[in-house]
Order: structure tokens, then sequence, then C-alpha cells
């Protein structure tokens, strides 16, 4: 150690007059951001109060634990249906998500055209593109299900009919979004030679966003098969359907069993998902993700193997020196038109009617009764008649709204609870805060593992295993939070900027220094934007973990869909519909204001 | 002053908010010539280009291309003359993720009925006057690449070969080098010349290299300022002469300056590889 020791500073400039203190200008705080941060602190609070009130302990766990261990002895093994009948319930499950998937991905793509700012044909389009996104996203695909299960009575339609409706809202926001970004060019070209605004679309624009589109749709189906449990609570055909009858029969070991198999199927279909991605869209996955994970893995020691070979044909081939005036006969003209079988044109139309032939299965295993479509508007007017106009039928007003409320306490606490893990676990897998590689990777993999988790499975797993409903519900929540925030809190701080970081680092800051002045700071909008992000996803599973006895609205949402009250799930929906939208409304204003 | 002129631009004025991008230009162009608009970064070049096809909205004046007024025109009508008019970018503009093939036939959208999705909703027909244009630039080979696989010079060939696609009668060209390194600079500026003598195609190029301008054009029109400033034949035109007249009309030192750097860069120096 050296012992040099740095003069105290001369005082730079005697001050005449007034202080320091006094001369400085007073800090403004526009009332707006005092409002917005008032706002955050009473949010904040009720989160707290949540936590405190939903009664989850660590002794309280413990004992559930206990709980859990009398259970599996009573219960005794695992129980699964048979082959043949485990087999097509899969494939029906598969299909139907796809199918629904698929009638979204397709309606999307005019919605995203008219909501996009550079393609809309006016502002009321826009507006009109909006408001589709914006509700098909915040009404429930439960709800959506119960309605059309009324509507076809039985098959395979409503479950598509509410996926496919319910999924657009994301799919066209996302791909709107990628509209807007585009590279204006192409387009500009085929507009300067004469093309149609529709070609301009088809030609300039749709090649540049197909990827994202397919990728959207891709990731959409995941979360797809993830939720559609929860439509078998309400009627709609598949493993979801099996399983609520066996737990509602009391047939523990076979309703496990089954949620076991939909866990299983929600992990291959995410690999499946990205060796679709890499192989239709030619890139190496990207994401972090299980499937991304693996399918990344296998596929990097195949093309080590590969590069060799490639390396060594380009350098056989030409490399330039362009003939420009070569004129070719007509006849190589006509050879040309043939175009070669490469390796890459082989594989796109391996995978093209791999594609086809997977939706066409999904189409003919869902055995969809299209006359349906053609008869069910002959009984809309009646059905609408049974949801309008909603009233809350037998229950108390307050009943109702101390349930929503409760749902929304849910949402809270499991929000808060997430948050308070995801910021330790998310910082410590950001490269740039992690002590060291080994750090970062194994938090990376726990966040990885706990995304791998469908949050609906473990809610429904927990709550039959310890019998605890709202508890239960918030902790499968919470932990499937963590893996969600998690990963945007450390994605998001390792694309802060360096500099601030280097120059506290070069200050002589320790670690915690250089973190809590440097990284949060920059990294503190996209943590408020991505935990106002995760309560609105909350409370739009809080809603739903109510149906599979988690507690809240969706209990009597359940209830009086069951019993027939149909203008009380419309005031349900529109409860919901209602805070979804001042989440919504309140996270884009917080964003505003703390930009 | 002469016979149908293809190009006719009287008094146009464009502005973009206070921006004064063009203040009454004139221009006439006929049948054949090959003109290069020649001017400063900022002076108005592409706008002017983007009025020839109405890309843009006038301000005021008229702008009469193969007897249309353009400024006047709309749907239908606009994009049938516009399909009469190649247009080249300096970016290329090809989409990246389409084969090179497909990007040559998308000029041929204005001569189709609705979209294209794909090779296989061209007819055979137009397969194979695109793969012959393809052939003329000299990419016939490339033809099933993705086309941004391929560097900056060949993409701005396939660009010439989409412009082509239309069957055009004029063809216009914003800087259409000025991304490229010297060498595939030299052949895409010998392609567009090659072409327009055969095929008898009236040419309007921006560019804003002296040098380049003298060697390739029939006649040389400078913008300043959104103003023309020069309009002459290269006949016996020098680049002294051409830096005098910039000189000249220079407000400023320091302007002068920047047109002397600018316009006098010598082919060495215009590479921006990209
Ligand atoms: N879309 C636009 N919006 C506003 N200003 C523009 C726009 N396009 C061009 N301008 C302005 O018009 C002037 C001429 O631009 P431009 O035609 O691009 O010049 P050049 O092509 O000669 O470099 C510049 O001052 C430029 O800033
Ligand atoms: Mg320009």
């Amino acid at each position: 150690m050296s012992t040099i020791t740095a003069p105290a500073p001369p005082p730079l400039a005697p001050s005449p007059g007034p202080s320091i203190a006094e001369r400085a200008p007073k800090r403004v705080i526009s009332p707006e951001r005092v409002a917005a941060a008032s706002t955050l602190l009473v949010i904040v609070g009720l989160a707290v109060v949540a936590v405190a009130e939903s009664g989850i302990s660590l002794p309280g766990m413990i004992e559930s634990w206990s709980h859990a261990e009398r259970f599996f002895a009573r219960v005794g093994s695992i129980t699964f249906p048979e082959p043949a009948e485990l087999l097509y319930l899969t494939a029906l499950t598969v299909g139907l998500v796809l199918c629904g998937t698929l009638l979204a991905a397709v309606i999307s793509v005019p919605v995203a055209y008219i909501a996009a700012s550079n393609t809309t044909p006016g502002p009321a389009w826009r507006a009109a593109g909006r408001f589709i996104t914006v509700i098909t996203r915040a009404v429930p695909d439960v709800v959506l299900a119960m309605v059309f299960v009324l509507m076809f009575s039985i098959g395979s339609l409503p479950g598509i009919l509410a996926i496919g409706i319910h999924s657009i809202g994301m799919i066209s926001k996302l791909f709107a979004d990628a509209i807007e970004q585009i590279d204006e060019g192409p387009r500009m070209a085929i507009r300067a030679a004469g093309g149609s605004k529709f070609q301009q679309f088809t030609s300039g624009i749709l090649p540049q966003v197909l990827p994202s589109w397919v990728a959207t749709v891709l990731h959409r189906n995941d979360i797809n098969l993830r939720g559609s449990v929860v439509l078998g609570y309400v009627g709609v055909a598949g493993l979801g359907l099996e399983m609520s009858y066996a737990f509602k029969s009391l047939n523990y070991s076979l309703g496990l069993g089954i949620a076991l198999v939909i866990f299983a199927l929600c992990v291959a279909m995410e690999i499946v998902s990205s060796v679709v991605r890499r192989a239709m869209l030619g890139i190496q996955p990207s994401g972090r993700g299980l499937g991304d994970r693996v399918v990344r893995g296998v596929t990097d020691a195949r093309a080590a193997r590969s590069s060799r070979r490639t390396d060594a044909a380009r350098s056989g081939a030409p490399t330039s020196g362009p003939g420009l005036a070569s004129t070719a006969a007509s006849g190589d003209l006509e050879a040309a038109l043939r175009r070669p079988w490469t390796g890459s044109r082989v594989r796109n139309t391996v995978w093209g009617w791999t594609a086809v032939a997977v939706v066409v299965g999904s189409v003919l295993i869902c055995d969809i009764h299209w006359g349906d479509l053609v008869t069910f508007w002959a009984k809309v007017p009646a059905i609408a008649a049974q949801f309008w106009p909603p009233s809350f039928g037998n229950y108390e007003a307050s009943t109702l709204v101390a349930a929503m409320g409760a749902t929304i306490g849910i949402a809270l606490a499991a929000t808060l609870l997430s948050f308070a893990f995801s910021v330790l676990i998310g910082s410590l897998a950001a490269r740039n805060v992690a002590p060291n590689g080994a750090v970062r990777s194994s938090m990376r993999l726990v966040l990885v593992i706990i995304r791998g988790v469908p949050e609906i499975i473990l809610a429904i797993v927990l709550i039959v295993i310890t019998g605890l409903g709202s508890q239960a519900g918030t902790i499968a929540l919470a932990f499937g939070g963590i893996g969600l925030l998690g990963k945007l809190i450390a994605d998001s701080f390792e694309e802060v900027a360096s500099g601030p970081e280097r120059a506290l680092r070069a200050a002589g800051a320790t670690r915690g220094q250089v973190y809590a002045s440097a990284t949060l700071p920059q990294g503190r909008r996209a943590l408020l934007g991505h935990s106002f992000y995760l309560l609105d996803s909350n409370i739009r599973c809080a809603t739903i973990l109510g149906i599979v006895g988690g507690g809240g609205v969706g209990y009597y949402l359940l209830n009086a869909g069951q019993g027939s009250n149909y203008a009380v799930v419309t005031t349900i929906v529109l409860m919901i519909l209602a805070t979804v939208l001042i989440v919504e409304g309140l996270a884009v204003w917080m964003r505003r204001v703390f930009r | 002053m002469s016979k149908a002129s293809v190009i006719e631009v009287a008094g146009l004025t464009k502005e973009f908010g206070r921006t004064v991008a063009l203040h009454d230009v004139a221009l006439g162009v006929q049948p054949g010539e090959i003109v290069v608009l020649l001017g400063l970064s900022g002076s108005g070049k592409s706008t002017l280009l983007r009025q020839l096809v109405g890309l843009e909205t006038t301000t005021s004046g008229s702008v009469r291309v193969l007897g249309e007024e353009v400024p006047s025109l709309g749907g239908r009508r606009l994009r049938a003359l516009r399909s009469r008019i190649g247009f080249v970018f300096q970016q290329f503009e090809l989409v990246g993720s389409l084969t090179v093939l497909e990007n040559v036939l998308t000029g041929a959208l204005a001569g189709l009925r609705g979209p294209r999705l794909g090779l296989w909703a061209y007819p055979r027909r137009l397969k194979l006057v695109a793969l012959g244009h393809l052939d003329r630039v000299g990419l016939l080979d490339r033809a099933y690449q993705r086309a941004d696989t391929l560097s900056g010079g060949q993409q701005q060939r396939v660009a010439i070969a989409r412009a082509l696609m239309q069957n055009p009668e004029i063809l216009l060209a914003d800087e259409p080098v000025a991304s490229l390194d010297p060498e595939s600079s030299d052949q895409v500026m010998n392609l567009i010349r090659e072409i327009a003598m055969e095929a008898g195609l009236t040419v309007v190029c921006s560019l804003h290299q002296v040098d380049l301008a003298l060697s390739w054009a029939d006649r040389i029109v400078g913008l300043r300022h959104g103003e023309v400033v020069l309009d002459t034949s290269v006949e016996g035109l020098s680049k002294a002469q051409v830096m005098e007249v910039y000189g000249r009309v220079a407000t400023s030192t320091s302007e002068l300056e920047a047109i002397t750097v600018e316009l006098a860069e010598s082919t060495q120096h215009r590479t921006v590889v990209g």
C-alpha cells in the first residue's frame, strides 16, 4: 500500500454575500411528478398490505409442506389415462391451441395494418385497430370460452374461437410495432415504380416483418398452450377438461398425472417452437428461454461440424469479376427459370409442407363443426339478451366488489413478492452487476427454469396439495413472476450505458456503489415499466386463478357461468375490464412522467 | 424552345415547413438526354427527383413529365405514370429477405393486379424477362440468392434490373454510387450509361462529384440552396469553370471552402464502403 495522502482541497473561491445554500436554485418538482410518485407510493403501500393480509409466511409454508406429505401419502401413486386416450387428448389439446393461435395470426394481419401508424388508412381506422387490440387482450379467454360454449354447445369451436379472439390483441400489437419499425426504403421503391398500396404492403413490408410475425405467433402459441388448461374448467375439450373432471371427482392421482403431462407438453412445445423459429427464419435463437437454450446447444455442435465444409465450398467459388456484358441465350434463361434445389430451399420446402401438414392435422383432429359457424348467428340475439343488461344477481354488490378487491390484492401481493426476488436475482444475472461469470450463469439458469414452469399448472397443483386457496395462488403467481421480471430486469440492466459505471469505478467506487449510483438509476425506468407489465399480467392471471380455486373474483365468475347467471358474468367482466384498463392507463402515465 | 420535352419543370417551389428545399426551379429535359444534377448535400437534388414522380406534394409550380402534370395526378393515373419511370436509390432499397429475382420482379408490380408474395405468384413470362435483365447486369447466377447476401455494388445492379423491369422511358437515379467503393461505382455508372444508350432512355442522375459528372454526363444542372445556378452541356466544360460558377454564387468563404472540398473530391475520396 502506498502512503500518499491527498492534501485537503483549498477552498475554491471565497464567496462573499449570501451563502451557497441561499444562492443555489431551488429544486423544482412538477405537480404531475408529485401526483405520480404519490400514486406509486399508494400502490406499493397497498401491495405491502396485501402481502401482510395474504398470510404467507415461512412457518406457514413449512406447515403446508407437511400437509403435502400427508396428501401424497393419502393419494398414493400418480396415474395417467390410457395411452390411446392420452395420445388423443394431447393431440386434441395441441390441435385446438394451434388452430386458435392460427386464427388470431391471420386476423391480426389486417388489424395490425390499420393500427400501425405508417400503414393505416386514416386516424379513425387507427383508433379502431387500437380498440380491437386493447379490448381483445382485456377480455380473458376463459370468459370468451364460457360465452362460446353457450353458443356452440359442444365441440372444439368454443376453445378455438376463445383462444383466437383473445390472442388477436397481443399478436397484432406486436405486429403493428414491427411494421412501424421497418425500413421504409423498399416500400418507397415499390411506390416509385407504381405499385399500389396493397402491393407496397405485401412486397415491401410483409417480407421485412414476416420473421417477427412468426416469432410472435410461436410465442403466443406457447402462452396459449399454458392457458388452455383453464379453458377445460369451463368445458373446452382436451387435457384441461379431463383434469378438472379428475379433481372434481377427487381422483387426485389421475389429476396430478394429467397436470404432469401438461407440464411436459408445455416444455416440449417451447423446444419445438424454438426449432421452428430457427428453421423457418434461418436465425440462431437468441432468446434465453428453455427451448432456445436446448436448440442452441444442439445446433452449435452441428454448426461447428458443417462450417468447415462450407468454408471449403466458398473458397472454391469465384469471388468476384462479374462479366457485365454477358448475354445468355434464351435457352439459358429457360434453364435459369428452374430454381436450383439448394440446401436452404430444400429446408424451406420441407418445413413449409410440415407446417401445412400440422395445420391440416390440427383442423382434422379438432373435428370442427363448420356448420355451427353459420347457424350460431341465429342464437346470438337470444344469448346476448341473457348477458345484457349486467346485474349483480343474487349477490350483494359489495360481495363482488370485495372479490374483485381480493383478486387485485392477490395480483399486487404476487407482484411485490416477485419484484423483491427479481431485483435480487435479476441484478445478479446481469453481466455488469454480477461479481463473476459463475454467479451470472447460475442466476440466468434459475430464471430459465422458473420460466419453464407454467404458473397455472403450478397453482392448481399447489392448491390441490396444500389445500390453501388464495395463498397457494399468490405463491404460484409470485414464483412465475420471478422468471419473467427477473429476466427483463437482467436484460435491461445489461443494456444501460456502461460509461457512467466506468466513470464511477475509475473514481474508486465499490461494486455496490456503482450499482446503486450508475446501474440502478439508469435502469429505473425500465424497472418501473416491467413491474407494471407484470402487475397487468398478474391481474389477468389472478382472475383465472379463482376459476381453479385460487380465490377472488374468478370463483364468482365460474359460479355465475355454471349457474347460468350470465348478467352477473357481464358485471364481473366489466369490473375486470375496468381494472385492467386502469392499470394500463396508470402504466402509460407513469412511464411518461418518470421519463 | 425545343421539341417535346420529356421533363418540363417550371417555377417549382417546395417547402418543408420553413425550409425552402427548391425555389423557382426550371428544368427541361429532351428525350435521350443524360443529365446530371450536381450539388452539395442539402441542395435539393433528392427533393427535385422525388417531385418528378410525385413521391412528395408540390408547394407550387408546374411539373410535367411524359406529358402529364404530376402534381395533379393521383391514384391509378399517378401509378401508371410512375410505372413508366425507373428510380434508382442511393441505398438500393431492396427487400433484403427476398431473393434477387423476386426483388427484380417487384419492378413489374404496377402492370399486375393485386399483391404478389413469392416467386410462384409471378407469371413465367415476367420471370424470363427478369432473368434477362439480371443477365444484362451480370448477376444471372445470383438470381435465387437472398438480396442481402450481395455486395453494395451488386445490390445496386439488382436495383437497376428492377428499374428495367418497368420498361421505363425515363431513368432517375439519386446518388446511385454514393454508398459504393470506387470500383463498383465505376461499374454501376458505366452500366447506367450503357443501358441508357441501348434503350434510348432519358436519364436524370444526381451526383455530388464534379469529376464524375464531367466525365459521365451530357449536360450538367447545378443546384445550390434549391436554386439552379448552372445549366450547360459538358462539351468543352472544365472543372475549373464549374468551380468558378459555384465560387461566384458562394456567399461566404466557409461555403466556398465546403464547395471546394465536397465537389472537388477526387475519385479515390468518394469511397464510402457500404
Ligand atoms: N422530408 C423532409 N422534411 C423536411 N425537410 C426536408 C425533407 N426532405 C428534404 N428536406 C430538406 O430540404 C433540403 C434539400 O434536401 P435534399 O433534397 O435531400 O438535398 P440533397 O439530396 O441535395 O442532399 C434540405 O435542407 C433538407 O433538410
Ligand atoms: Mg439526397
